[in-house]
């Protein structure tokens, strides 16, 4: 009976959906953006905050009368589809893109299914930004791939060198956990804080991903009292609860990561001892966030019913392909001319205050422009939100 | 003809044309090109759940083809990218290497039964792919990237296999290469059922200590049987990083070790091309319910329940009747 | 040490739990229950919304985690096992099933409870500090004590009441407890029913420390699998003492392996493959289930 009725809601409202799109797109040509990501399973979370962010948007550019492309103006169609977090499905995604005609797509958000997707995106023309983080994809002879925010390996060592200045932070201890992602991103934290001359205490203790209770992971690494504890690639859902555990094994020391986080859950899993935790974010701060990025929080608050932060940092992968586009109109279904503008393209940031500017970077990581400037904002938390500690821009 | 009905013939007659030329048909008609890899995914997952649904026949719940088909990718990637093979070298090399392991593995652990026997072998994907993260030779977490399409093979001159490389088209060539394998796994399927071996099988489901009692040497067929099985795992795998042209630790995971033994029961266990059918459904249908959006994976579980729920022995029990066997 | 131990306590205490609902399924009905930990990411759920939304009681936001549960393992084994375990050539055809059911459990709980990490606040504020050598925040040490109350419970219902006996028989031998006048599908829904309701209680226990998330479900499952082989399937106190195990394993191995880094989870199932491949039946379990 239950099922029954689930399954009839679900259908209503898959039927109004389509509905609903339909009356919205009545007057305007459509531009489709593709989604290939993760919005079910474990990692859910990573992928829906990329396709509401995207579908937020949309709305709004839809709501406001379309995007003005050359002469043209379209009205933004987000085409979705769930990798499950499997490399397999995420070259399916992406030929289902190539299906659709779309040739600007966003995600995957894993290591495996970025690389998995490579041959597909290039053989047919499609520009993909992966939230993942390996060189590989973005260096020649890889063409297709523009890192949509910012590494790791980029933003680890503008954050250490800031808590060595300010904090006097000697030691460093690294914990990951035990998958692809995670690891690399450890591996490239420490070699990033020993090229700083920082002394790296512990590099090699892991965690299942499944871990419930991290007291006896986390007992070693307290042992060896480093300064510093960095959380590498860590989940938003396992970052409360590591930080409850060292917080209460006694630890006193600073701990960060270099991964967006969410201030709700961080409040709800682990309260007031998550106060000073620093990880990275979007311009999620009062003094930073525009009035435009304001909005967009309230319009993804009301079409979802509540706003994840991570959010933040996965606005603006939409917007810089179509700011490119409205650039030189060509490139609407040509990514080669999407290549060559991305050299000199730039833009204002309409989500930060002051003269940010949106512009394709990552020629000193990648030998090419594969990379969007996203600011490089460092946050703190205290007492369920996010303060800026500071602002730094990546080449 | 060798023993088989006018009917089954044309059946099959009609299978392989479907599949080689109808296909391809329907897809240049309707311009679905996205379909192939799909099909070709469907193909080399259907060959790995062979493999399965051939140690259900012995009696065994597998849910370590993940494990094999892993092993068979990062042996084929290796011997590609760093011994400098050809790919259609490491193809078979990947399967033998993978049935290799089985045989050590196989030898204390196909002991157990039931549940047990389905516990370790969920176990062993694990391991397997805790070794891949941690191993130099896999690469560790980087994985392996930028593998190579396979380079044609010619013997003396005349080209026996064309080079990927150079081709407009790879969809095609990979959907072709698929099924090819996926026929030639399912015939080797068929006879081995149809052979002495397949009927010992048959008894050792039914009871392993009779089968033994009569003579019928159970720890060698038991053995034998789980590397076949695993030489389709290696096979699968291996294929499958060829068309990705990466392999990483999670790219067979124990999601997969658990879809492929899904796959088996959906198709129905009694019967050999059950597993085919069961991959084809369990996977195109998550692709056919992609415009649902985020009711995608509800509907999707809800069609699986139903149809377990209307059909448990299988989908292919709805044409024999209930309980029908073989 | 003293910190190995007690974290091996706590840990195996709220693994044991976990493993006596599973093994309380697979016994009564040979089925292996792969959505137990969905059943049990639904439980913190219900306990993070009565508690952490609403307001409502610690105490009571569990028994509705324990209500819910029980119903929707009831509504599940009637509706959905009975019929496919009538209707099935081999038995084994439930893993779909169940499978099918964590699938529909993901999907369910993805719509519902949303996609966040969600935790509530503690219970009780304050950390058991022993000279640094045995440190242990209250919340848990109360979590692990109520797990242990539950466990015991448990064990007296299953031992001195009708219920019980009458469960106990359906495991031990099903026609004779049919013949001896056992009403087998009724208590086969009870049993069932009583399964998903631990699995439900200690998943409102849990939420209290570890918080929950809709991806807790798939290696719940898979680490109550482990226990129950560990050990033996379908006995009560074999899942008991393979929750213990399990937990010291990790408590040790985490404590004297660590140095190895990446590799100490693959000893730690290395380890368990061997123990396995020794002793198929695990610690107490019948030979081949």
């Amino acid at each position: 009976m239950q099922r029954r009725t689930l399954f009839k809601a679900a259908l209503t409202a898959v039927a109004l959906t389509s509905f609903q799109a339909t009356m919205a797109f009545a007057e305007n040509p459509v531009l489709k953006i593709g989604f290939v990501g993760v919005t079910s399973g474990p990692a859910a979370a990573w992928g829906i905050s990329n396709q509401r962010s995207m579908e937020t948007r949309a709305a709004w550019i839809n709501e406001t009368g379309g995007y003005t492309i050359g002469d043209t103006t379209y009205d933004i169609e987000i085409v979705s589809f769930d990798d499950q977090k499997d490399p397999k499905r995420a070259i399916a995604g992406m030929e289902k893109m190539a299906q659709e005609g779309i040739h600007y797509v966003v995600g995957p958000n894993v290591d495996d299914g970025a690389a998995a997707v490579r041959p597909v995106a290039e053989a047919n023309g499609i520009m993909y930004f992966p939230y993942a983080f390996p060189k590989s994809l973005y260096q020649a002879p890889a063409s297709n791939a523009v890192l949509g925010m910012v590494a790791n390996y980029q933003s680890g060592p503008a954050i250490y060198k800031h808590l060595m200045e300010n904090e006097g932070v000697k030691t460093v201890a690294f914990i990951a956990a035990n998958e692809s992602d995670p690891l690399s991103q450890r591996d490239g934290g420490v070699e990033a804080a020993k090229a700083l001359g920082l002394e790296v205490v512990s590099d090699n203790v892991t965690y299942q991903v499944d871990t419930t209770d991290f007291t006896p992971v986390l007992t070693p690494v307290m042992r060896s009292r480093p300064d510093l504890l960095v959380l590498s690639g860590v989940s938003p859902a396992n970052a409360p609860q590591l930080i409850r555990s060292a917080r209460e094994l006694g630890f006193e020391g600073l701990i960060s990561t270099e991964t967006a986080q969410d201030a709700g859950v961080l409040a709800e899993g682990a309260g007031d001892l998550a106060n000073g935790f620093i990880s990275v974010g979007g311009a999620s701060t009062p003094e930073l966030a525009s009035p435009m990025m304001n909005e967009f929080v309230d319009r993804y608050t009301k079409m979802f019913g509540e706003y994840n932060d991570e959010s933040n940092t996965k606005v603006y992968a939409l917007e810089y392909i179509l700011e490119t586009l409205k650039a030189d109109p060509s490139a609407i279904d040509n990514v080669e001319a999407f290549q060559a503008t991305m050299d000199s393209f730039e833009a204002p940031n309409p989500y930060m205050n002051g003269d940010a500017k949106l512009r394709y970077v990552g020629s000193t990581s990648f030998g090419q422009k594969r990379q969007v400037a996203v600011p490089l904002v460092v946050n703190v938390y205290q007492d369920g939100a996010f303060e800026t500690l500071f602002v730094a821009e990546v080449d | 003809m060798f023993g088989f009905t006018a009917k089954q013939l044309t059946g099959v007659g009609i299978f392989l044309f479907v599949l080689f030329i109808g296909v391809p048909l329907i897809i240049g008609a309707t311009g679905r090109w996205d379909f192939y890899f799909t099909l070709t995914s469907v193909a080399l997952l259907a060959i790995a759940s062979a493999g399965v649904w051939l140690t259900f026949y012995i009696g065994r719940i597998n849910i370590g083809q993940g494990a094999f088909a892993l092993i068979g990718a990062y042996v084929s990637a290796i011997l590609v990218v760093k011994a400098g093979w050809s790919f259609w070298i490491s193809l078979p090399a990947a399967g033998i290497f993978a049935a290799i392991v089985a045989i050590l593995i196989g030898l204390p652990i196909l002991r157990l039964r039931g549940v047990y026997f389905a516990m370790i072998t969920l176990v062993l994907t694990q391991v397997v792919t805790l070794t891949a993260l941690a191993l130099p030779i896999t690469n560790g977490a980087k994985g392996i990237s930028n593998i190579p399409l396979p380079s044609g093979v010619s013997l003396f001159g005349i080209p026996i296999l064309p080079d990927f490389a150079g081709m407009e088209n790879t969809k095609l060539a990979f959907y072709y290469t698929a099924c090819i394998l996926m026929v030639i796994t399912y015939a080797a399927l068929y006879r081995l059922v149809n052979s002495r071996l397949g009927h010992l099988c048959r008894s050792m489901q039914q009871n392993e200590e009779l089968a033994s009692s009569i003579g019928v040497n159970i720890a060698y067929i038991r053995i034998v049987i789980f590397a076949i099985s695993s030489f389709f795992g290696g096979i699968g795998g291996a294929m499958f990083g060829s068309i990705a042209q990466s392999v990483y630790p999670s790219s067979f995971q124990v999601a997969d070790s658990v879809n492929f033994m899904l796959n088996c029961f959906l198709g129905g266990l009694g019967f050999v091309f059950g597993p085919m059918l069961g991959t084809l459904v369990l996977y195109f249908g998550w692709d056919l319910l992609f415009e649902f959006g985020k009711y995608q994976m509800l509907i999707y579980s809800t069609i699986l329940i139903l149809i377990i729920r209307f059909l448990p022995n299988g989908l292919l029990s709805l044409r024999f009747g209930k309980g029908g066997d073989k | 040490m003293e910190q190995i131990l007690a974290n091996g306590v706590y840990l195996g205490s709220q693994y044991a739990m976990i493993a006596l609902g599973l093994t309380l399924i697979f016994a009564l009905m040979n089925v292996l229950n792969f959505a137990h930990g969905q059943m049990y990411v639904i439980g913190g759920f219900v306990t993070y919304t009565f508690y952490g939304q609403w307001g409502v009681p610690f105490v009571l936001a569990l028994v509705m985690s324990c209500v819910t549960l029980a119903i929707l393992g009831a509504l599940i084994e009637r509706y959905l096992f009975a019929p496919v375990i009538k209707g099935s050539a081999r038995e084994e055809s439930t893993m779909l099933l169940a499978a099918g059911i964590a699938f529909f459990l993901d999907a369910v709980i993805l719509l519902v409870f949303g996609e966040k990490q969600r935790g509530v606040p503690k219970i009780v504020d304050g950390v058991f500090n022993y000279d640094f050598r045995l440190i242990m925040p209250y919340d848990r040490i109360l979590i692990c004590v109520l797990a242990i109350l539950s466990i015991v419970a448990f064990i007296g219902l299953m031992q001195y009441t009708k219920t019980g006996r009458a469960l106990r028989a359906l495991a031990q031998d099903r026609t004779a407890a049919q013949l001896m006048g056992v009403n087998v599908d009724r208590y086969s829904m009870i049993g069932f029913a009583l399964g998903a309701m631990l699995a439900g209680l200690v998943g409102g226990l849990l939420v209290t420390i570890t918080g929950v998330n809709l991806g807790m479900g798939g290696p719940t499952s898979i680490k109550a699998f482990m226990m129950v082989m560990i050990g033996g399937a379908g006995v009560i106190s074999g899942a008991i003492w393979g929750g213990i195990i399990l937990g010291f394993m990790e408590a040790i191995g985490l404590a004297v392996l660590y140095q190895y880094g990446d590799i100490t989870y693959l000893l730690i199932f290395v380890s368990l493959m061997i123990f396995l491949a020794i002793r198929p039946q695990g610690l107490m379990g019948k030979p081949w289930g």
